[in-house]
Parts: C-alpha cells; structure tokens; sequence
C-alpha cells in the first residue's frame, strides 16, 4: 500500500505533519472491549488527509481509494482481526486440490449487490480477469493464477501456475474485490462514476475534493449490519484543522492525527486515540549500487550508528518500537530473535575502519521535501553519522522527484518505508528483501540470488511452519547483510470521538466499519 | 476606451500564452513521473510504461507541447490523470469556490481596513497607535496561524462557525467562506490600512477638504464625498495588487480551511505530477489575475477623471 505525503506548503511552514503509522505490537488504547449492545442508525463523518483517485477495485494504489473500496464491495476472504489468518467473508470453504496446483471456493448463498442483482460464480470470474490484468498496479499479486473457472454458479476453480499457499491471502487483497460481471451492463467508466458492490456499504455521492458519501447497504449479507446509516469521508488536509473538526464534532474519526498531537489527545473527554497494529515498517535505505555502500561494513557501521531509540522519540513522540527484521511483526512469520544492531559508536567505529573507506567519506541524502517528519530524521541521521566520520548532504526534492529517483537509482541515502497488502509474508519478503520482489529491494539495489530460491520455495510449501523456518532464514540472511537499516515499527494512528465504538483498523488497514456503531 | 479594452485584452493572450509555457515547461522538466505517482510504488516497470504510453508521455516533449497547445486552443482540457476526470468538470466545482473566496476575501479587507485607516488619519493619538500595533501585529502573523487561530475560536470554542469544510447550499457555503474570508482580509489589510492612511492624511490637509468646508460640507458627505473619493485611489490599486497574488495566498486558506478550491486542486496537481491539471489551474489563475487588473485599472479611471484609458 502506498501512502501519499500530501505535505506541500502547509508543512513546509513547520506545521506538523500527519503520517500514517503501523507496526506491530501497538496496544489500542481506546476503550476495552464494548460490552454494551450496538446501537443503529447514526451517521459518521471521517475527516481524511487525502481523496480517493478511483473507486474500481484494481486501479488505484492509494490508502484513501484502497479503505474506501474495502467498504463498498466484498473480497472472497477477509484477513482475521489478528493478521494471522484468513476467515470467510463471500467464500464460506475454500481448499486446495491434492496436486496443489488449484484452489476450491464455495461461495456463500443468497448473497446479493447493493442493485438487487444475485452475486455468483461468473462476477468473480469477471473481477478477476479484470484485477490480473498485467497492467493493473497490483497485477503482480495475481501472477501466479493460471485459469479461473466456475463448474457452478456457487464454485470457483482457480489454478495456480505452481502450487501457491498465498492464494487465500491474495484473494482478500482489495484489488481482487468482486464486482458485478460486465460492471452490471454499464461501461468501465460509467460504473466509476456509480460502482456498486456486496459490502456493507453502498455508493452514494463524490463531491470532488469534498465528500465521498456512503450509505448502509439494506441487503448486505449479514444480518443486522451495518450498524451506521451512513459514513462520510471528508478530504481536510490539515492536520490541526482535522483534530479541531474532531473536537467541535463535526467529525467523529481524525485519520491520522500528528504524532505530537497524541500526548495532548490522550486524557481529555469526549476524544480517544486507537494506536492499532499495522504493518508499516520505516527503513534507512543505502543504495548498495553505488561505492562505497557495495561494503557491508559500511552498511553495518551506518547501522549502528543510528540512534533508533532518539529517532522515535524525537520523530513518533514514543510511538513506535525500534525494529530488528525488515518483516513487519504483524505478518506470522516475523523473526523475533532478530534484534535491532545496537547504537554503538566504537563498533560502528571498528566497522568502517575494516572497509574500503576507513576515515569515512562524503555522501547525498535525499529526502521529501515539506515533509517536517522525514528532515528531522534525517538531521538526526547526518548528525549520528558526522560522528563515524561520514559526513552527510541532505538533498530535499518534492516526494514524486524523490520516488523517480530511487527507481531510477540516482540516489545515495534516503528513507522509505512499506506495508503489507496481504497477511501473507510472500508478498513483503520480496518486496522489502528480494532483487525480484519489485523496486529492487525497497530500492537498495540488494541482490543474493539464494534467497530468490528460498523464497520460490516457501511459498509452495502447505506446512506453515516449514515455511515460517525459511522465512526465518530469509530475514537472518538480510540482516547480516544489512542492505537498508530497519528504523522502527509504528501502529495506525487513529482519534476519534467517544461516541464512536467498535472501530478497529486491521493490519492491512480495512476500517471494518461494519462493526462500528455511534451512541447517542 | 474600447481601443484600450482591445490592447489590454490582447496583452492578456501574451500573458497567458507566456505563463501556460513556462507551466508546461517547468512540470515537465522538474523530475517525477505521473505514471509511477499513480500506479505506486510496487507496480511492475511494464505496468509503468504501459500507462506512460497511454498518456502520451513517452513521446518527445516538443510533440507532448504541440499537442498540448493544439488542445488549449481548441478549448478542451483534458482529464485529470490522476483522478480520470474531465478537468472542466473539476473546475466547475473548484473555480467557483476560489473566486468567491477571492471576492469574499476583498470585501472582507475593505470592511476592515476603511474604518481603522480613518480612524488613524482622524485621530492622530492613542487611537492611531493602537491602529499602528495592530498593523504590526496582524502583518507578522502568517495566514496559516491566523485560519487555525480562527478556527479554534469561532469553530471550537465559541462554535460561532464551522471548523472548517465546505457546505452544501448557497447559505451554508457562504457561512463556510466567511472565516476564510476574514483570514484574506486580515492577511491584505496591514498594507491597505496604511496607505488608505497616508492618502487620507494628505487629502484632508489638501485644498480639497478646505474646498468642501467653505461650501459648508461637512460630516459625512464631506467624508464620502471627498476624504473616500481622494484617498481611495492609492488603495484601489494596493487591493488590486493584493487580490491578484491572493491566487497564491487562497491556496495557504483553503488548505487551512478544507475547501474544496482551486489552491487544493492545484496543489495535489504538483504533487501527482498531474500535467493536465496544473496547466488547466496555471492557465485559470492566470486569466484570473489579469482579469482583476484590468478591473483595478477600470475602477481606478473611475474614480480619478484624470486618469484617461488610452
């Protein structure tokens, strides 16, 4: 999942700047467990940083289209509350054949789309075909299915190139939602404009630059639900004007309130922070490409002579954990004995001097620029790093020049970070760590052929366990490497108004707002 | 005079023509690639080049500006890449906003700066002074700050005023302007007020004044008729300047305030590398600007007889 930093003038202007976080191992911090009985009716308002590019399913990239599409159609599974599972959400059963080389999913009965229309086999054959379109941003995801086929109007067969374990995690992917078989007689652009699904949630209006409406579909699946009439999006870039949105009631939920904010949040009436587990995971990236950090007691130096511990003091106010592995904690197969390389000067020190620049060099950060979190990390790295004797420039351009080039390679250091977009570890083991995952290792250029094997391998395997053993291995064999330094893990922040109950984001992000009802 | 309109009119082709180039040039030469921006970051290179193809954007930039100036000139737009909307229909919904905001916004500085610009000139003491802090005060505050602190009194505390956002009727949307607007006027007025000030100063100890006493004006006919009329003029001209470069200032606001304007929309433009939508915007602000002058420049004949549109 990309995360779009509309930052620009306003943060520029020193105003804080409010990134989404994730990361395992955050607590909600919200109210326990509800106990009380859900209330209907109500309407929710959710004040967003950023709008939509495109409500069909396979298209956009964005969080803010991604969370929105979640609402309004239905995936064959869902990932569990935890991010360790599956459960069923169209498809009640799924299996996979005795040779491995094909999926079964029994899809439920009675389920029908917001127009009336019965879903069945035949729209899931359709939705796919559309999602594994090569040309499709997520098409990648899907690349391994050989043929989808429907013996019935209640059974869909998908074979698989190879046998696939992370098939059932894929089709929970939001770009792999079902959509009615020829976008239900309209054109593709047509149903842009009206997209119409099974979720909870139905299209209502999109006031460019204003409000996406969404009201309760009447014949979602199950039973009771939604609680909520109707929800709101609305697009309030600044961060200050959403918390004050929050606080006179106009919203109920603040996406992504500042860090700084939360301390202040935490303890005043009538406004809780959710801090909910995600999988995002921020990343010193050193381009191995280029000299001297080909080295990797260069790369080990760097390493440890980041204060991980100051930078999320400093940059998350406390929220997030110094990470070890590349992998998120939130994926099953995260390696825990995987510490964090220490903060340590003198070995960082002894490092560099057994590499091939041993009284330290010159180098280039670049970094986005209106982004107030991004330059105080990096001030903090160049700080640390003057220290081993690098010494370093930083370079800020606009965010769309600084991902044109780190695909480009035309960069030293820099920063990134990723989420999951499946609860399966295949997807963030390439990406984060293989040269063939796409974007070439988080853009580190990192290459080690033995760990393609390794990981062609484990996602063949059924058994989770033998998996999970080579996963281990994948991420022991990165971190010794350490071709970008890991910087922290941090949860998805969330304020919102205490009328709000039941809202818990998953590690993947969906909002769930099936289950979210207000008090009145 | 229609000799005049007709130069200014063909002036504001040179100066658009001159400011849609440098847009074009400018997006396309700064770094960034709209494809990458809307596929992200974990899109194959194939999928990339793909869409890069279908934009157009891997032919040769001479080409991607010829087909870009035949479009303008033939009226159409484009869509938005990134939101594969039709920019005229974006406009519809965003054009209006600024310009009401910009209005607004005027209104708004005039409102506040006539009053306190005759009460310096009238009352050179304390009243002058507390004039002059204001002036300092306001001025040192960026607009940004003073929407927030807006926002947090009227919206949050005394719940006078939305929180920001935008309505949805001609009543609510104008309730939703008004505190923006304040923010533009505020943000123009410290200029305004002083040199209202020192054209009234001069004016009342002018002949004019002495004039319209010995025919037996006073109060207020001799206060609109000759003191405004007089010392109006210097400020018809500050207020235009202001309210052109406000095109810049509405984007701070209309960030501040979530509205739903073309500052926004010009905003997320850069960001996505939204050729289509940057060029449309550059081009709106543009003929906006001039279009302002030419009014400043209109009034401003009006006002001042001397002044001849030739």
């Amino acid at each position: 999942m990309k995360r779009k930093i509309l930052a620009g003038l306003l943060a520029a202007m020193a105003l804080p700047l409010a990134l989404v976080g994730c990361g395992g191992g955050g607590n909600a911090t919200g109210t326990a467990a509800d106990t009380t009985k859900p209330q209907a009716g109500g309407d929710l308002v959710m004040a967003r940083a950023d709008e939509p590019t495109s409500l069909v399913p396979w298209v956009p990239t964005d969080n803010a289209s991604i969370w929105t599409i979640e609402e309004i159609y239905d995936t064959l599974l869902v990932p569990a509350q935890d991010g360790k599972s599956v459960e069923p959400s169209l498809a009640t059963s799924w299996k996979q054949s005795a040779d491995k080389l094909s999926w079964t999913f029994t899809l439920r009965k009675g389920v029908t789309f917001s127009n009336g229309q019965p879903l069945t086999s035949a729209d899931v054959k359709f939705s796919l075909a559309q999602a594994r379109n090569k040309d499709n941003p997520f098409a990648f995801i899907d690349a391994v299915i050989a043929s989808v086929t429907t013996p019935d109007d209640q059974t869909v067969v998908i074979k698989t190139k190879q046998p696939w374990s992370p098939l059932p995690a894929d089709m929970a992917l939001y770009a792999n939602s079902i959509v009615p078989k020829d976008f239900g007689g309209m054109t593709e652009d047509a149903f842009a404009k009206k997209p119409t699904g099974s979720g909870p949630f139905a299209f209502d209006h999109w006031t460019k630059g204003q409000e996406l409406k969404l009201v309760k579909n009447p014949k979602y699946w199950q039973p009771g639900k939604p609680y909520l009439d109707s929800v709101t999006f609305t697009v309030v870039t600044d961060s200050n004007t959403r918390a004050t949105q929050l606080q006179s009631g106009q919203a109920q939920i603040n996406e992504f309130p500042a860090y700084s904010s939360i301390q202040g949040l935490q303890g005043r009436s009538g406004v809780q922070v959710g801090k909910f587990p995600s999988s995002r995971v921020d990343y010193l990236v050193m381009n191995n490409a280029k000299k001297p950090f080909d080295d990797v007691n260069v790369r080990r130096a760097i390493a440890q002579s980041v204060d991980r511990g100051s930078l999320i003091k400093t940059v998350l106010f406390g929220t997030g954990e110094a990470a070890g592995s590349y992998l998120t904690p939130a994926l099953w197969s995260h390696d825990d004995s995987i510490k964090p390389l220490p903060y340590d000067l003198n070995a960082a020190k002894a490092d560099l001097a057994k590499s091939s620049v041993p009284n330290g060099f010159s180098t280039t950060m670049t970094i986005n620029s209106g982004d107030a979190d991004a330059l105080t990390a990096a001030q903090l790295v160049q700080n640390a790093l003057g220290k081993i004797g690098i010494k370093v420039q930083l370079k800020t351009l606009d965010p769309s020049a600084v991902s044109a080039a780190k695909h480009s390679g035309d960069f030293e250091l820099g920063f990134t970070y990723c989420t999951t977009d499946i609860i399966d570890p295949d997807e963030i083991i390439r990406f984060g760590g293989l040269y063939s995952g796409g974007s070439q290792a988080l853009y580190s250029q990192y290459k080690n052929p033995k760990l393609e094997k390794l990981a062609d391998r484990a996602a063949m395997i059924t058994d989770q366990s033998k998996r999970t053993a080579i996963y281990h291995q994948i991420q022991q064999t990165v971190n010794a490497d350490q071709p970008i330094v890991p910087l922290y893990y941090s949860p998805a922040l969330y304020s919102y108004s205490d009328a709000v109950h039941g809202f818990k984001t998953l590690p993947t992000g969906n909002y769930n707002l099936v289950d979210v009802w207000l008090s009145k | 005079m229609a000799r005049y309109l007709i130069r200014r009119l063909l002036l504001l082709l040179v100066v658009i023509f001159g400011v849609i180039t440098i847009a074009f040039f400018l997006m396309h030469l700064t770094p960034g690639d709209p494809a990458r921006t809307f596929l992200g970051e974990k899109a194959t290179p194939q999928a990339v080049a793909a869409l890069r193809h279908e934009w157009g954007l891997d032919q040769s930039l001479g080409s991607q500006y010829a087909r870009f100036l035949g479009q303008t000139l033939t009226g159409r737009l484009g869509d938005s890449v990134y939101f594969r909307t039709p920019i005229v229909q974006l406009l519809a919904v965003r054009l209006p906003v600024t310009l009401a905001l910009m209005f607004l916004g005027a209104v708004a500085s005039v409102i506040i700066s006539l009053p306190l610009a005759l009460l310096s000139a009238t009352r050179p003491g304390l009243p002058a002074q507390a004039v002059r802090l204001f002036n300092a005060v306001v001025q040192g505050m960026p607009a940004f700050f003073v929407g927030s602190m807006l926002i947090v009194l009227l919206g949050l505390r005394l719940r006078i005023f939305p929180a920001g956002g935008y309505g949805d009727n001609p009543a609510t949307k104008f309730y939703a302007l008004i505190l923006p607007a304040v923010t533009i006027g505020l943000a123009i007025a410290p200029l305004l007020i002083r040199s209202l000030r020192a054209s009234m100063v001069e004016v009342l100890s002018s002949e004019v004044i002495a004039f319209g006493r010995a025919k037996g004006l006073g109060g207020r006919r001799l206060l609109v008729g000759y003191l405004l009329r007089n010392s109006s003029i210097s400020g018809i001209s500050i207020l235009g300047i202001q309210v052109g470069g406000l095109a810049g200032g509405a984007l701070v606001v209309e960030q501040v305030f979530a509205l739903p304007g073309m500052g926004s929309m010009l905003m997320t433009g850069i960001l996505n590398r939204d050729y289509p939508v940057v060029q449309a915007c550059t081009l709106s602000f543009a003929i906006m600007v001039v279009i302002v002058y030419l009014i400043t420049d209109l009034v401003y004949a009006l006002l001042d007889p001397r002044v001849r549109l030739s």
